[in-house]
């Protein structure tokens, strides 16, 4: 097989910290070369490498065995690399045929030959079998088509190397198939594909060779025909198990709340639910495990309130919710740590008390005559002692919360939920982007809040945090639920399986 | 009947042209995402410079010149802070409404005193085209004009061209819409932004310029009179686009020229109703037309090179 591309001990640091750690990488003429790996294990930051957006800190890149930098997209453009971006690329004001000679430098001329250019597009779109109406505007043309702009765009500017990012994400199960049948033609006139995908069922449909990303390294590459699912899983995930430091409950009480059959923006695969039904009992931590972006912000948003439901119903304590309203569910006892902590969670601008007592601030002995007039002196002592319990660290409680660290801000957001002794905990994402003192820090909290008996919904897109706390374990995929599976000994092979929606 | 009409008409086009210098400005810029209220204060200066220069040199042409180079030099804070700085383009724009007009009636002041004596200029010649100027009725009306209106109808149509038949243009475009997007294709995002500042900042100080030598032989604080914010008007009533643009142009010189007409004629109407009738139309037409927003997507958005 000949080699096309070969990325060689390639290394790129943020900070102290390794999104990429000395990957090999090399691409045949003609194959599709699919990049595996949870959220998280470095494939964007390798393929923004690859395009010319970042700098590798370490490591080389190989072209048809000449060695290349690539330090803007234009370059990566002339050396024949071409991408298809998650979010599409494309002018919605102009046509198929305007977006594809944007920018184009092939031709002198100031004005658009467009007799030329429409012949050169329609022979290649021709070639590859990419079915398109030049003259329409972008938003007037389905995903899928203009997911066909985008690799005509990228053939058109002469690409040999296609990245093709997650590129049946947004599509339906027909233009899924549309798109296979692309890419096979693709190959069949020896282009390379880099297909970027989490459904284990595609990939083992479509690729040739599959790398496995893990945690910024490179784990292995293997042959597609030489391997299933379950293998791919247990390399995705490639841990050895320790079980959890956490004893496991089955609780068998009436639910706080129960959803029935929601549907929300059902139609949507990314941002939807779909006939979702489940509960959460109090003293239970159920954990919804899934690759993120299948509808977990909109379930935590349905069981906080925040949106309605298009179809089925949330039974709160045994009674239907007629109104969606986020006021209504915190005066039922519902705690939120929401998935952004500073565009949700915090008012960056506002001192660590002011935070601690946003959802207090009417109440005694915070202020007199229902927020009224604040009670400075016990704000203040309040929070110096919310700042000892919960180990905020922070100069004073008058700083601002914007300048903690993340650790701290997502403490100062614990203590504010978890003081206002909720019945339900809502903790979405609780421990991203926290160290390990932390994170064991918010893991603790939650089982101790849960030995208290309140109910907790962990969404989280870290499957080990899932496993860790979990009484309960749901995997959600596209918006469905896939499974429910005992957070006591947990059967992960299959519930990683499950995760990738097969 | 015949010569009120053809009056009318010829007031009209003269009218419309200042109007449509301004919103060809406004129209470069908003295309590379760049909203500029700004206008009204770019077009004070530029007939400030207008007249002075002309004034000084004795020649209109440098006087026109000479207002837009002071057009771009205004205009160019307000590209450096909003494209360099990421700053609010509206807040930036509204300051230059301020800095400009103060400056402009500082300068007079220094230079002129605060006496009362009127200091005038002779106005641009009007040159007529031979053999169009025979045409009847539109003949006179459109081809017995100063350089000035026949610049205009060059700019409508090489603006039309540029936009919808160049490359250049297109790229241009695309800068307005999705930045970002443009500069995956190469397309240099920022120097765009720049230039559109440019242009603008000289054709509204052409606009304003014009004033000052084709139409009033002096320069007076007010001379310019909300034309700047006419013309963001007539962007959105042009759809943006240049033939739009134009129609837009006409329609409020007509409004303007039918004021004037009307002061004259009727004396038992306070002449301040009459005054009022462009800015009413500016309102009846943003209400009636602005709803179906249709401008550039990225508009007023400042852009920002992706960074982790």
């Amino acid at each position: 097989m000949e080699e096309i591309l070969r990325m060689e001990h390639i290394s790129k640091c943020f900070g102290s910290f390794y999104a990429n750690k000395d990957i090999n990488l090399s691409i045949a003429k003609g194959e599709v070369h699919t990049l595996l790996g949870e959220n998280g294990a470095g494939k964007s930051t390798l393929m923004n490498i690859l395009i010319g957006l970042y700098q590798p800190t370490e490591g080389k890149i190989f072209i048809n065995g000449k060695e290349v930098k690539i330090d803007s997209p234009n370059q990566a453009v002339k050396l024949g690399i071409g991408m298809v971006h998650q979010h599409f690329m494309l002018v919605e004001a102009m046509t198929v045929f305007e977006n594809i000679i944007l920018g184009d430098r092939r031709s002198k001329g100031i004005l658009i030959d467009k007799e030329a250019r429409r012949k050169e597009i329609v022979e290649l779109s021709e070639r590859y079998g990419l079915d398109l109406e030049l003259d329409k505007l972008i938003t007037e043309i389905s995903v899928g088509a203009q997911q066909r702009v985008e690799i005509l765009k990228a053939l058109y500017r002469g690409a040999e190397i296609l990245i093709l990012d997650e590129p049946s994400a947004a599509l339906t199960d027909i233009e899924v198939e549309g798109l296979f049948a692309i890419m096979n033609k693709l190959i069949s006139e020896g282009k390379s594909i880099i297909f970027i995908s989490h459904k284990m069922r595609e990939v083992l449909r479509i690729s040739d060779r599959i790398t496995i990303l893990r945690a910024g390294e490179a784990v292995t590459t293997v042959q597609c025909s030489e391997t299933d699912g379950q293998k791919l899983a247990n390399l995705m995930i490639g841990r050895e198990l320790t079980p959890s430091h956490y004893e496991k409950k089955s609780v068998d009480e009436a639910p706080i709340i129960e959803l029935k059959h929601v549907d929300y923006n059902k139609s949507s695969k990314h941002n939807g639910l779909n006939d979702l039904s489940m509960c959460i009992r109090p003293g239970e931590i159920v954990g919804i495990a899934g690759v993120d972006g299948n509808g977990q912000t909109q379930l935590a948003q349905i069981v906080t309130g925040v949106i309605a439901p298009d179809k089925g119903e949330a039974v709160l304590h045994g009674k239907t919710v007629s109104v969606f309203d986020p006021n209504a569910f915190i005066e039922n006892k519902f705690a939120h740590i929401p998935e952004d902590r500073n565009a949700q969670g915090l008012i960056g601008d506002m001192s660590i008390a002011d935070n601690l007592v946003l959802k207090k601030s009417e109440q005694k002995p915070f202020s007199s005559g229902k927020g009224l007039k604040l009670n400075k002196k016990a704000i203040r002592s309040y929070a110096d002692e919310m700042a000892a319990k919960y180990d905020i660290r922070c100069t004073s409680v008058a700083q601002e919360v914007r300048s903690l660290s993340g650790g701290n801000q997502q403490k100062v957001i614990l203590s504010r939920e978890l003081e206002s002794e909720p019945d339900l905990l809502v903790a979405a994402h609780p421990t991203r982007g926290l160290d390990i003192g932390a994170t064991w820090f918010v893991h603790e909290q939650m089982i101790a809040a849960r030995d208290r008996g309140v109910g907790i919904l962990l969404i989280s897109a870290d499957f080990d945090e899932v496993l860790e706390v979990s009484d309960r374990i749901l995997v959600i995929f596209e918006g469905q639920i896939m499974g429910e599976y005992s957070g006591k000994n947990p059967p992960v092979e299959e519930i990683s399986i499950a995760m990738t929606g097969k | 009947m015949l010569g009120f009409l053809s009056n009318i008409i010829y007031a009209t086009v003269r009218m419309a042209v200042p109007l449509l210098f301004i919103s060809m400005a406004e129209l470069y810029s908003e295309r590379a995402g760049m909203v500029n209220i700004g206008l009204e204060g770019l077009a004070v200066i530029g007939s400030l410079c207008g007249f002075l220069m002309s004034f000084i040199t004795g020649s209109v042409w440098i006087g026109i010149l000479c207002g837009a180079l002071v057009g771009i030099l205004i205009n160019l804070i307000y590209a450096y802070a909003t494209i360099s700085l990421c700053a609010n383009q509206i807040v930036y724009g509204m300051a230059i409404n301020i800095l400009a007009p103060a400056v402009a009636s500082f300068v007079y002041r220094i230079y002129f005193g605060d006496g009362s004596s009127l200091n005038q200029i002779s106005l641009m010649k009007t040159i007529s085209i031979p053999g169009l100027k025979n045409i009847p009725l539109i003949g006179p009306l459109l081809f017995d004009q100063t350089p000035m209106v026949y610049l205009a109808i060059i700019l409508v149509i090489f603006t039309a061209i540029f936009f919808n038949r160049s490359k250049a243009g297109l790229n241009y475009k695309a800068v307005g819409e999705h930045p970002k997007a443009a500069a995956t294709l190469g397309i240099p995002v920022i120097g765009t932004k720049y230039l559109a500042c440019i242009i603008c900042g000289a054709l509204s100080g052409i606009g304003g310029a014009y004033l000052t030598t084709c139409y009033s032989t002096t320069y007076t604080e007010g001379i310019v009179s909300g034309r700047g914010f006419i013309a963001l008007a007539a962007v959105i009533f042009g759809r943006w686009s240049s033939g739009g643009i134009l129609i837009a142009c006409l329609f409020f010189g007509l409004c303007d020229a039918a004021q004037i007409r009307l002061q004259v004629s009727s004396l038992s109407i306070p002449y301040q109703f009459f005054q009022m009738i462009p800015y009413l139309a500016t309102i009846i037409v943003l209400a009636l037309v602005g709803s179906k927003q249709a401008g550039p997507k990225a508009n007023g958005n400042p852009y920002r090179k992706e960074e982790r």
